[in-house]
């Protein structure tokens, strides 16, 4: 009997090293490509988006006032755009931060300030918000969201920073903390608050 | 307090009604039925922004609906389906299509599963070709169509002792 296994079945020649790896290869390749889509932020990220490094779309737009304010009006200066709503309430959050941004950065390389109202049902609560803050920058109506779809305003608040040359540098979703308003305002060449 | 906010309103309102005018005007934009269908297989393309997995065609909340008009302004200027789509990927990123496009990382997206499919049936038909000349090769002894390894062993042992 125990000449039996030497003669019979020849101890079969072991698997080369490739296809013996090539199993747990693979699994490990697909748990970090899982892992690695996890992890990313992509759809969650706060900042960034197609449109950095782009220029900005162009819009001329009325404000509360009536006055027609353009975007190219303002080349050379650098520019931060705010998509809102009064009924939006982190909105209501980050306006301070605007009102003090306009104080302290009002002088020559300052940044124009504007906010674009983005499905406001009634006017007038808006009106009401911007004399709450104290809001002392231009607000404009954007009929048919064309703007907003244009910049690709999903949510608000959004808030676009666009340098001297009209470039979009950073664009930041969500209520702004005075930390993230500062890497926008940074990226378009402007001291932080 | 109350009276100038009403007052102010009545003007707003004088400046809304134009608006809503152009508004209503660009909503019923004139496209041929060939047009509204290709504005609405465009549409059934396009995910809206703020829901989950819903076309805009779906949807019924504001932005959806400005997409659509958007849309449909964009099929009555001529512009191509590739051209609209770009539109606004270039806005939203690709997350806006629900159809993405064929490239980068898209590609693997929709190659790796016809790549696994192919690599698996190779290796299903080399595994069916080999396996009657493998076990061929390992019953020199094996008389009949049937080979059984544990037959041929006891063959060859009794056969030994026989010789013995």
């Amino acid at each position: 009997m125990t000449d039996l296994s030497p003669s019979s079945n020849p101890a079969p020649t072991p698997a080369p090293l490739w296809r013996r790896l090539l199993p747990p290869v693979l699994a490990a390749t697909l748990v970090a490509v899982l892992g690695v889509a996890l992890l990313s932020p992509s759809r969650n990220a706060t900042d960034g988006g197609p449109l950095v490094g782009k220029p900005a779309p162009e819009f001329t737009l009325e404000s509360l006032d009536g006055a027609q304010v353009s975007l190219a009006a303002l080349q050379g200066r650098p520019v931060v755009l705010n998509f809102w709503a009064s009924w939006c309430e982190p909105c209501r959050e980050e306006a301070p931060l605007f009102r003090e941004l306009g104080e302290k950065r009002s002088g020559e390389n300052g940044p124009a300030i504007l906010g674009i109202l983005f499905q406001e049902t009634k006017e007038q609560n808006a009106r009401d918000f911007i004399r709450e803050y104290a809001l002392a920058y231009p607000n404009l109506r954007d009929p048919g969201i064309k703007t907003g779809i244009d910049y690709g305003v999903a949510g608000i608040p959004e808030t676009v920073f666009i340098d001297k040359e009209g470039v979009i540098r950073h664009v930041d979703r969500g209520g702004l903390s005075r930390e993230r308003l500062n890497v926008g305002l940074e990226k378009i060449g402007v001291e932080g608050i | 307090m109350k009276l100038p906010v009403a007052s102010r309103q009545s003007p707003a309102r004088a400046r809304l009604l134009p608006l809503a005018l152009s508004l209503l005007l660009s909503t019923s934009l004139a496209l041929t039925p060939d047009q509204s269908l290709r504005a609405e297989a465009i549409g059934d393309n396009l995910r809206c922004p703020i829901c989950t997995g819903e076309p805009i065609t779906q949807s019924t909340n504001d932005i959806s609906r400005e997409m659509l008009r958007d849309v449909r302004e964009q099929v009555a200027a001529g512009r191509s389906d590739a051209e609209i789509y770009s539109y606004f990927a270039a806005r939203y990123g690709n997350f806006v299509l629900l159809d993405p496009p064929k490239d980068g990382v898209g590609m693997l997206l929709w190659g790796a599963p016809l790549a696994a499919l192919g690599a698996g049936g190779l290796v299903l038909w080399r595994f069916l070709r080999r396996k009657p000349t493998a076990a061929a090769a390992a019953t020199p002894e094996a008389e009949g169509d049937t080979f059984d390894p544990y037959l041929a062993e006891v063959q060859r042992q009794t056969r030994r002792k026989e010789g013995a």
